[in-house]
């Protein structure tokens, strides 16, 4: 890939000159260029193209180095960092640097020899040049079969764009439609919780009240406590397992040894990896076997559910529980709050302020007494309930549509799926290789991992984090696409996280061709894909949009 | 203790990179042996005046020989009047006196074969003519030039006197003891029967003091066993350590005795606070992480000394192969005592006269050899990595380094591209395509340096144990039966002992390009010319062995234990593999044969590094010392990984390393496996491009270091000259070990080795002109040594060209350093204060041993100034320095008659021209420049400026003459009129 980049840089296609008079273009200038080497007029007279300085005409090209800038030997070894222009006629014009001119060596890159004294290299231009034409020719079928490949990715990409705004629209109408009801809902319990709001705030004076809510504090801390010990006994256990797999026992260090070995009593597996189940290793040896839960013992969904109940409600269900002796109270009166849900919205206000009256009167008058705070509670209790219902509905709701949505914004965002979608069909498609000793898998924007073919342990090797993140790049270049980092894998053992760049290219598979490790847990695959068969227009149009990109900023 | 416990837990927090494993290796208090010789040190001075050395000559005994200039005599011990030994005093042609005493007679034999391999032949003696014997009451005098050997009789005490000085004198601390050979006496066990038990206790009260006390201490400590964290060394031979104090009365700076991570003029070891607290040990290790400021044993011993002062140089060579601790202190401001510890072996020390750094040089070479003359292209840049993980990943380094146009010479393979470390046997997997590699790497006139490490993976399907077992020339364990089996990279493993004679053939026919007599063995068919070889681990290295080296019982060719040869046995097998690089193909070429250990005489066959450094700018700064230690020790080819082995350099510290890498002879990038890959593309600008010239002025500068090479090669001076070397009499510079010379180039430079540096100060040592490298701005030092200042931001190295130099170098950057074959030069004449220069340029064909036949080009380079009534004229002359039969330190420097000067390799570059001649330092614009006689209107240019002459500093004045039409192999002359 570097290559190409490089030779695209140094490799002009033959422009046909205009037909004036040829003057004599020195040794090595690119035809484009001639007229910057000619003298001062009427002086023998030339000027170094920097302007640093004027020298004789004769001394370019003299195998000396006069000009600062080494504009003067565009066809010597004479100045450091000059570029040397070979016609390569029968093929395509190069430039190669001046550190190539005579140095006694045939530069592929200039195959008509005329680096070098004549009689050195032989011109094998022609030969080159078949070559190159048949290589860019196989390269340009590969590119219009991917390319068909590739629209129907997009293709996909505008189905998938279709059901999503469908599927936003209906959206849409439920999320209006639930927002209403949790509006309705709401009002009610925030005017029955107004009527009680004394009487609960005196309830909440009860000790049994704060006992219960100070239990639920310490089990709050004490879960959050637990989740954190537990991840990092998850983490500890990862280092132990990668240190156990991953240590080099030439090292001969006693300390790793010990730890390696300690890890292996305490995981319990010593015995029951080199017994049985080497294939269930895959997961459980990652871990050492969860203790059975023992029947006393809580289990955490059990332990959440406690600490999620609702307190008030439990205070006020608690209040009802010591105050009712019998049934029918709470029946009878209970009928008399609920009949709100059965009243029209329209009727609720004065339906409600009636109710108060008929209440506080019964009340005053000794007929209703504090029973009905009781039952008011249950009241409240109730109408949180269907609030909490209605507000989760709502927010299931708005969720859906809020992922629909982002999903629809990523499926052509430049830094998701691509300009035209292409990549959404690859999510989640897998490319695996097998390299003998491991198989590696990657899928697409999801995660990578290396499964050992002896014993089947697997690691992480890092999830999906980004397209390609080099400087010189930016979303929709294909260089951007042609590269995609997954990072915060697995813990090496004395290195870093594992992490993995996938180098992608133009193919009419999406295959994996080859896997390394460059550096210590970092990985490098190479593969390809159709959806980086883009036709040259696409090229042109990419390059365009940087450009004006570019002509942005600078207006900026 | 509180402070001493919290900086230990600390540390490891604040630095976790920094671990050495110190208790990974013995400190003398661990060592038995040192211990004694410790405990007899210290006891000396309590004694007082009762303190004498125990062995004297006997008189009677003493024989000169009638033949040659020696003596032999018997010496005895009062301590053991049974025990014979021998003293030998030979005085050398060149006037090195060598000093021998062994025991004899005795129970076995002390190991005396150090010195076989150590010495380039054996030293021929001088004429008994011309040297005095003088018999007196208590001595013989040996009298020649103007030295005197002074042998005492009671007590022995050798001393060298020179123009009626006491330089050197070995037991003048009466601390010579040389353990000799007995008989374990078995322990009796207390009577334990009834009613004994009072006369045990009586008998325990009674045991007589040993007789021996005054001098051995009480307690016999460690003669047998001796254990060291979970080994046990059985020392079936019991006690054998040779103690040996030599005194330096006049001589307050000693060098040498590398290698250690130390400064280069050696601190003290002992006496009043001193540096460190243990001696300098010698005992080559494999040792993690070394630390960057310390005596312990690192991978090579070279057991040689330098003692100076601004009078006079003395060397001493002890030539011994075991274990040896140092002590060095300063009995007075001016003089110098050092106490040699070894755990066996004969002693052997040679004396060498001096008296200049130069003549001790020489002396040296003639023992030991010179450097052996490298190929030109392991001159250049050497980018390694642990590890190039496949065929592809070589290629497309190479073609990195060509896109970004660094120049490049050698890539090379650490252990991974061998099946299970299997070395020679490539993993098919990751390089399928060697040669093909190899091939396309070598098609840029580039080489590869691959890794054979000396320990062999002991399965059957690896066909170069399988022959090694075959042939038994395996080393053997304690037993002296089975093979040693230990652990390395490989596994469980076995190593070839190179004692053994039968091992040489066969290793060198591993590496035959063709196929030789014996068909049917195996040998590195996947291999071309064009690849060379790195031994590592060569201590050797075992992993599970005591101190991560071999157990010192193990058994040796011979039957020598693993002890008595342990500090030669890394220098053996690169001997043996630069004879198989030299000889495989159809013609004999000069190999690259990369060691991590070595010994004296290792500079015979090619290169080492200082080992596995950290990537800190405190291991960046003492590599200096480090390969400028090796360097005067005769080990020239030597250098340290840029960028640091452990560790991710910051751009700015890998700059500045570079920057420190090209000034050592050898010049190669390295890494662990566990650090990111930093190969100079990597890096961003304006990193990128500095690095890149850095590179490539390495690579201009390639003539003078192989003209420095060759001179090294022909008589044994060193590449880096520290200060004391160029200037002996100038005390300032003896501490000096941060900047240096190049050869006789006259190029001084001082390395930028701290972070953040805007500015550096240099020692400018003498009344000269002294001009910036790349501005040409003079400076001026005086008499009494000055020191400037001078600015060096990141992309500036301090570095000068010394005022009457003339400096040839190439200047187009090429891709490899064979592309420059048919460079042209530039001539850089720096005129002197006296208006004079002088320079030297060595050519030949860089790889074969032609240059020993006459096919080279040596030109030397005058320019002088005369001054007339009317005009001054400046000479410029190019002339042949070669002359055949010239004689060198080490034989001749080429053929008695064999030099012509139009000889087939002056031939091959008689088209080479000189592009441009730089003159800096003239007074005023010449009038007139003629080159061959001819006066040149134009091509040439003046740039008005300060003159050599005066005292003036400032930009120089520069006379740039372009293409004068002179050819480089040719005599020439330029003329400049003003």
């Amino acid at each position: 890939m570097y290559s190409k980049l490089s030779l695209a840089c140094l490799t002009l296609p033959v422009l046909t000159l205009p037909v004036y008079s040829k003057p004599v273009i020195p040794v090595g200038v690119d035809p484009q260029r001639a007229s910057l080497y000619s003298p001062i007029p009427g002086t023998a007279l030339w000027k170094c193209l920097d302007g640093s300085g004027e020298i004789p005409f004769s001394a370019v090209n003299d195998d000396f180095c006069d000009c600062k800038d080494g504009s003067d030997e565009p066809g010597t070894s004479a100045c450091a960092n000059g570029l040397f222009y070979c016609a390569n006629e029968g093929h395509v014009s190069a430039k190669i640097r001046s550190s190539r001119v005579n140095d006694g060596l045939c530069e592929p890159e200039c195959c008509d020899g005329s680096d070098e004294p004549s009689g050195v290299c032989p011109n094998i231009c022609e030969e080159i040049g078949k070559e190159y034409r048949a290589a860019a020719e196989a390269e340009q079928k590969t590119r219009r079969t991917g390319a068909k490949i590739r629209s129907t990715y997009i293709a996909f990409a505008q189905k998938e764009k279709k059901r999503l705004e469908d599927a936003i629209s209906a959206l849409n109408i439920e999320v209006a439609e639930k927002r209403a009801n949790e509006a309705r809902v709401k009002d009610i319990l925030e005017r029955t919780e107004a009527l009680d709001a004394a009487a609960l705030a005196h309830k909440k004076e009860s000790p049994l009240y704060r006992h219960l809510e100070d239990k639920n504090d310490i089990l709050s801390s004490l879960l959050t406590s637990h989740a954190e010990l537990k991840e990092r006994i998850t983490a500890l256990e990862a280092v132990l397992d990668g240190l156990k797999r991953g240590y080099n026992p030439n090292y001969q260090d006693m300390a790793v040894l010990e730890a390696v070995r300690g890890w292996e009593a305490l995981s319990g597996e010593a015995d029951k990896d080199k017994d049985k189940e080497p294939a269930a290793a895959d997961d459980s040896s990652a871990k050492p076997a969860e203790p059975p839960v023992e029947e006393e013992e809580w289990t955490l969904d059990q332990i959440n559910e406690i600490k999620n109940k609702d307190v008030v409600s439990l205070l006020l269900e608690h209040e009802k529980h010591i105050g009712s002796s019998g049934i029918t109270t709470e029946q009878a009166t209970s009928l008399l709050y609920s009949l709100e849900l059965y009243i029209p919205d329209a009727f609720l206000p004065i339906y409600q302020s009636a109710r108060e009256w008929l209440v506080s009167t019964l009340s005053l008058l000794g007929v209703v007494t504090t029973p009905a705070s009781t039952d008011s509670s249950s009241e409240i209790s109730k109408a949180r309930t269907s609030h909490s219902l209605a507000l989760n509905a709502l927010h299931n709701a708005e969720n859906s549509l809020k992922s629909e949505q982002e999903a629809l914004e990523k499926l052509f965002a430049l830094d998701g799926f691509g300009k035209k979608g292409e990549w959404k069909k690859l999510k989640d498609v897998c490319l695996e290789k097998d390299t003998g000793e491991y198989t590696y898998t990657v899928c697409l924007f999801g995660s990578a991992t290396q499964k050992s073919n002896r014993d089947g342990a697997s690691n992480n090797l890092g999830r999906y984090s980004s397209w390609n993140t080099s400087p010189s790049t930016s979303p929709g270049e294909l260089a951007y696409y042609s590269r995609q980092i997954y990072d915060h894998g697995a813990q090496c053992w004395n290195g870093p996280q594992r992490s993995v760049t996938l180098d992608l290219s133009c193919g009419t598979e999406n295959a994996l061709l080859s896997i390394s490790e460059p550096e210590k847990c970092e990985y490098s695959f190479v593969g390809t894909t159709p959806a980086l068969c883009w036709l040259d227009g696409e090229m042109e149009e990419a390059k365009t949009v940087k450009a004006e990109k570019h002509r942005r900023k600078e207006d900026l | 203790m509180r402070i001493a416990t919290s900086v230990l837990l600390l540390l490891p927090l604040a630095h976790p990179l920094l671990a050495l494993k110190a208790h990974d290796f013995k400190t003398c208090s661990q060592s038995a042996f040192c211990r004694r010789g410790r405990a007899l040190a210290e006891r000396a001075p309590t004694a007082g005046s009762s303190w004498h050395s125990p062995y004297t000559i006997v008189p009677s005994s003493v024989a000169l020989s009638s033949s040659a200039s020696s003596f032999t005599s018997s010496v005895k011990s009062e301590l053991y009047p049974d025990i014979n030994f021998e003293l030998e005093v030979r005085i050398h042609e060149d006037g090195v006196v060598r000093v021998r005493m062994d025991e004899v007679k005795g129970l076995r034999k002390r190991y005396d074969e150090a010195s076989s391999w150590a010495l380039v032949r054996e030293p021929s003696l001088k004429n008994v003519k011309d040297v005095k014997w003088v018999k007196g009451k208590n001595e013989v005098k040996g009298v020649y030039d103007d030295v005197e050997v002074r042998v005492q009789y009671q007590p022995l005490k050798v001393s060298l006197w020179k123009g009626g000085r006491e330089e050197v004198v070995l037991n003048g601390k009466e601390l010579l003891h040389m353990e000799h050979f007995r008989v374990k006496e078995e322990k009796k066990e207390p009577e334990t029967a009834e009613g004994g038990a009072e006369q045990a206790e009586q008998a325990v009260l009674q045991a007589p003091a040993r007789p021996t006390a005054w001098f051995e201490g009480e307690e016999e400590d460690g003669l047998w066993a001796e254990s060291f964290s979970t080994w046990t060394d059985q020392k079936p031979k019991g006690p054998e350590s040779l103690s040996l104090d030599i005194h330096f009365p006049g001589h307050a700076n000693v060098y040498g005795i590398p290698q250690h991570a130390s400064p280069l003029s050696l601190p003290t070891t002992t006496g009043p606070s001193p540096h460190y607290t243990d001696p300098y040990r010698l005992y080559n290790l494999d040792v993690f992480e070394y630390l960057a400021d310390s005596p312990m044993s690192l991978y090579g011993s070279i057991p040689f000394l330098h003692a100076h002062s601004a009078e006079s140089t003395v060397g001493i060579f002890n030539a011994i192969a075991s274990e040896t601790w140092i002590d060095v202190s300063h009995p007075t401001e001016d003089s110098t005592l050092t106490h040699w510890v070894s755990e066996s072996g004969i002693l052997d020390v040679f004396l060498l006269p001096g008296p200049t750094p130069e003549d001790v040089f020489k002396q040296y070479a003639r023992l030991t050899g010179t450097s052996a003359m490298p190929a030109h292209w392991a001159l250049g840049y050497h980018q390694c990595r642990w590890n190039y993980i496949s065929s592809e990943d070589v290629r497309s380094v190479q073609k990195r380094f060509d896109e970004d146009d660094f120049p490049l010479d050698v890539l090379w393979l650490d252990i991974e591209y061998s099946e299970e470390h299997k070395y020679f046997i490539w993993d098919a997997k990751n390089f399928p395509d060697p040669v093909a590699m190899v091939n396309d790497v070598a098609a840029l006139g580039r080489k590869m340096v691959v890794i054979v490490d000396p320990h062999l993976k002991r399965v059957s399907t690896y066909p170069v144990y399988e022959k090694a077992k075959e042939l038994d020339v395996l080393v053997k364990g304690r037993d002296g039966k089975e093979e040693y089996e230990g652990w390395c990279w490989s596994g469980s493993s076995a190593w070839v002992d190179f004692f053994h004679p039968g091992s040489w053939d066969w290793w060198k026919s591993l590496f035959r390009l063709t196929d030789g007599k014996d068909k049917d063995s195996w040998r590195w068919v996947d291999s071309t010319e064009n690849v060379h070889i790195w031994n590592d681990m060569n201590e050797p290295s075992v992993f599970n062995g005591p101190e991560i080296t071999m157990p010192k019982d193990n058994v040796h060719y011979g039957g020598w234990e693993h002890r008595d040869i342990h500090n030669i046995n890394g220098m053996l097998f690169q001997n043996l593999t630069s004879q198989a690089i030299t000889t495989r193909g159809s013609t004999p070429k000069r190999p690259f044969v990369l060691s991590r250990s070595f010994y004296a005489g290792s500079q015979r066959l090619s290169a080492i590094w200082t080992g596995d450094n950290m990537g800190s700018w405190e291991h960046m700064a003492v590599g200096i010392p480090m390969v400028l230690s090796n360097g005067i020790a005769g080990m020239t080819f030597a250098g340290a990984d840029v960028g640091g082995f452990f560790g991710n350099p910051d751009p700015e510290m890998l700059v500045r390393w570079y920057q420190v890498g090209i000034f050592a002879p050898f010049f190669r990038a390295h890494a662990h496996i566990d650090t990111k890959r930093r190969e100079p593309y990597l890096l961003e600008e304006p990193h990128k491009s500095i690095v890149r010239d850095v590179i490539r002025l390495r690579y201009s500068l390639l003539s003078v270091w192989y003209t420095s090479f060759r001179r090294a090669n022909a008589d044994g001076v060193p590449i880096l000259r520290p200060h004391w070397v160029m200037f002996p009499k100038d005390k300032k510079g003896f501490a000096i070990d941060d900047q240096y010379f190049i050869g006789d180039s006259g190029l001084l430079v001082k390395p930028v080795t701290k972070p953040g540096a805007t500015e550096t100060q240099v020692y400018i040592p003498e009344d000269q002109v002294y001009y910036d490298y790349f501005t040409y701005n003079a400076y001026r030092g005086s008499a009494a040594g000055k020191t400037i200042t001078v600015s060096s931001p990141l992309e500036k190295i301090p570095l000068f060209i010394r005022g009457g130099s003339i400096v040839p170098t190439r200047a187009r950057p090429r891709r490899s350093s064979p592309l420059m074959k048919k460079d042209p030069f530039t001539l850089t004449v720096a005129l002197s204060q006296a208006e004079l220069a002088t320079g030297e340029l060595y050519l030949d064909d860089g790889e074969s041993f032609d240059h020993q036949k006459g096919d080279l080009v040596w030109r030397k380079f005058d320019a002088w100034t005369l001054k007339a009534a009317k005009r001054t004229r400046m000479t410029l002359k190019s002339s042949d320095m070669t002359k055949s039969g010239q004689t060198v330190v080490d034989g001749s420097l080429v053929a008695p008659g064999a030099y012509r000067a139009d000889n087939a390799y002056a031939k091959s570059v008689q088209s080479v021209r000189v592009e441009k001649l730089v003159i800096l330092g003239l007074p005023k614009k010449p009038t007139t420049v003629i080159v061959q006689g001819v006066a040149q209107k134009e091509g040439w240019t003046w740039e008005g400026g300060v003159a050599a002459d005066g005292k003036k500093e400032g930009g120089a004045s520069v006379l740039v003459i372009k293409n004068p039409n002179l050819k480089i192999v040719d005599d020439w002359l330029v003329e400049v009129e003003f």
